[in-house]
């Protein structure tokens, strides 16, 4: 067992901005069930799959796990400045490999992710944190219509980026940085705080054989349904680096509970828009040759094992 | 309207407040063939939206059309430029101080306090709501840089399918640019909003500087003689007045830095263009797209005309403007202006 934040302390409330999924949906599920996160509501992007697909599963998995009073909100239907281009981990549905999940019988917000977004802000005393998980088009609208709001954000830890570590199974680009890169700059040039965690962490948190053992021993219909998702999602990474799941939006969704999981550094980062080989690209100034402030806090190192004890203390529980 | 004569157009009308934008909203306010829904403000080429926005909203105080909605917008393009270059319009004025002193004080001045407020909307919905309460019977036109109607069609996917048709003013085919030699300044201060905008298949038409801010449509442009015209015909009401007052100087700069003959009325153009077609000769529909990564010609317009080898382009429901009625639109625009009447 973890040490979760102590149960004198507030929950932390948060809002989760999301392309589910399936390791969105396992971010989702840490979010309803840890006792140290208040899931002020779910706001839902375009990425892993069409806007549409991501909606459903969104209201699928909140329903299924007892959450369907978390109000969900659909956002942008494709990027800012760029058509859609996929994701591919997750096919088609953007959630293969659980098809007997009941479609929900909840329904979305009557308004905008970004509106959304705006009146929950609007009605807390404290600035609130985000977290986000898919392609930052919702939080770019948002900078873009309601720069008076972005000082009621304390800040967002944000599941995107990488940064050149030197490892084989790390690509140049972030899929969540490539789909809408001029989301991310507008967010990057906002002053909003911004915690990125990045492929660097997220590709060492892998689901392999040890870690399957543990998720079969949680003999529960929530954790027969995370196994059935763990393998149909490792399958892309399995099949093209040859290892297992990597559970990027979990971990990014897990510093709110645990911050010390990782170790970050401040940076200038910038987002290349125009590259051939490299689009999409975050890149770290680390040398401050640029001269430029820092915008965000990278993640640079992930204690993985204690992570899994928490995502397995979650589910158990 | 009677007859066989322009109908009456239901606009929203999208400014960023530069000089030809007042005319523009004065214009709209005051046309019977213009049902003005409502001005929405756009950060743009007279500074921020705080700015843009109190113009309009003095604006229509002079009019005496307070009872039309202003709804403030985006504070900033979705991408832009530079600082510095995003800044080249400040610069611009200080070299005009050097030449015209004093009387620059008119151009473009620090808007004061407006006596009515902005409603309680974002732009965006102002649009959106507005649209999707009348499908099919909304223009939207627009005279600054396109990020109010980027972000409704990209927070609304079905606005695209209930918009009557646009009215845009941008890019550039024949004449140079006037922000860069490729680009004109609409488009390049969010070229990305542009891009969003030409690409929903919504019917547009497209206001370039070729039958503007070129000598070839000298007539449309505005002289001291249709000054001396607007004071024989009207009678002394304020917006008549502003007008004597304001725009020689308009008409100086455009003559002296820009070797244009009079003031250009692009903004008013593309207004008129709403309920009046036929003001201007122009192409098919045919796709238009903008230059997005080149750094020389960011921002360029691209009409896709002839035959290619590479597949390629978009929906074809763009039609550009290649030549205008100057004569015909120079006189529209004064018996326009005229209806102010003093009270």
């Amino acid at each position: 067992m973890t040490t979760l934040a102590n149960s004198e302390t507030r929950p932390t409330p948060i809002i989760l901005d999301c392309d589910p999924g399936h390791d969105d949906a396992i971010a989702l599920v840490m979010a309803h069930r840890s006792k140290a996160i208040d899931l002020l509501g779910v706001t839902v992007t375009c990425g892993n799959a069409e806007l549409d697909k991501c909606v459903s599963n969104a209201l699928r998995i909140l329903e299924f796990i007892g959450a369907g009073d978390v109000p969900v909100a659909a956002g942008c239907y494709r990027p800012l400045a760029r058509p859609l281009v996929l994701g591919t981990a997750d096919g088609p549905s953007g959630l293969e490999g659980s098809p007997y999940l009941p479609m929900a019988t909840k329904t979305v917000e009557p308004m905008h992710a970004v509106d959304f977004i705006a009146k929950t802000l609007r009605e807390q005393d404290e600035p609130l944190r985000i977290v986000a998980t898919g392609p930052l088009c919702n939080m770019g609208l948002f900078v873009l219509k309601y720069p008076e709001l972005l000082s009621k954000i304390k800040d967002i830890t944000w599941m995107g980026g990488v940064f050149y570590r030197k490892s084989e199974i790390i690509t140049p680009t972030e899929f969540n940085a490539f789909c809408d890169p001029e989301a991310l700059k507008i967010v990057l040039d906002s002053g909003v705080k911004l915690t990125m965690v990045g492929l660097d962490v997220t590709m060492q948190v892998l689901v392999e054989e040890p870690q399957y053992a543990e998720f079969r021993k949680i003999d529960t219909e929530l954790g027969r349904v995370v196994n059935d998702w763990l393998l149909f999602y490792e399958k892309l990474h399995r099949n093209s680096m040859g290892v297992g799941g990597a559970l990027h939006d979990p971990l990014a969704l897990a510093l709110i509970i645990d911050p010390t999981l990782v170790r970050t550094r401040p940076a200038h980062i910038g987002v290349d828009l125009a590259g051939t080989y490299a689009f999409g690209a975050t890149v770290a100034d680390f040398w401050k040759e640029r001269g430029l402030p820092d915008n965000a806090e990278i993640c640079t190192e992930v204690d993985a094992d204690r992570f899994f004890e928490l995502l397995y203390s979650l589910l158990r529980d | 309207m009677t007859g066989n004569g322009p109908q009456m157009e239901r606009i929203i009308l999208d400014v960023d407040s530069a000089g030809d934008d007042i005319l523009a909203v004065l214009f709209a306010a005051v046309s019977p063939n213009v049902k003005l829904e409502g001005v929405t403000t756009c950060t743009g080429a007279a500074g921020p939206i705080e700015q843009v926005t109190n113009v309009v909203l003095n604006t229509l105080a002079l009019a005496g059309r307070t009872d039309i909605p202003v709804a403030k917008g985006a504070w900033r393009p979705i991408v832009g430029n530079s600082k510095a270059d995003m800044e080249a319009p400040v610069h611009f004025e200080k070299r005009l101080t050097a030449r015209f002193g004093e009387r620059l004080k008119k151009f473009n001045p620090p808007a004061p306090k407006p006596s009515h407020a902005p409603i309680d909307k974002h732009a965006v919905d102002f649009i959106i709501d507005t649209v999707m309460a009348s499908p099919g019977e909304i223009t939207l036109v627009a005279t600054g840089p396109m990020t109010n109607l980027a972000m409704a069609f990209l927070q609304e996917e079905r606005l695209k399918d209930n918009v009557k048709r646009m009215c845009l003013l941008g890019g550039n085919f024949v004449t140079p640019g006037n922000i860069t030699p490729l680009s004109e300044y609409n488009i390049w201060a969010d070229a990305e909003a542009a891009r969003v905008v030409l690409n929903q298949g919504v019917e547009t038409i497209l206001v370039p500087l070729d039958v503007c801010e070129d000598n070839r449509a000298a007539a449309s442009m505005l002289t001291r003689d249709d000054l001396a015209d607007l004071e024989v015909t009207a009678d002394n009401h304020p917006v008549l007045a502003m007008i004597r007052e304001t725009f020689p100087i308009y008409i100086d700069i455009w003559r002296e830095f820009f070797d244009l003959v009079g003031f250009p009325m692009d903004d008013i153009i593309t207004v008129a263009l709403a309920f009046d077609p036929t003001l201007c000769t122009m192409t098919e529909p045919l796709f238009c797209d903008i230059v997005l990564d080149g750094r020389l010609a960011r921002g360029q317009t691209v009409a896709y005309r002839g035959r290619q080898l590479l597949p390629g382009g978009g929906p074809k429901t763009t039609r550009i403007c290649t030549d205008i009625d100057g004569r015909r639109f120079m006189k529209l625009f004064k018996e326009t202006i005229a209806l102010y009447k003093a009270a």
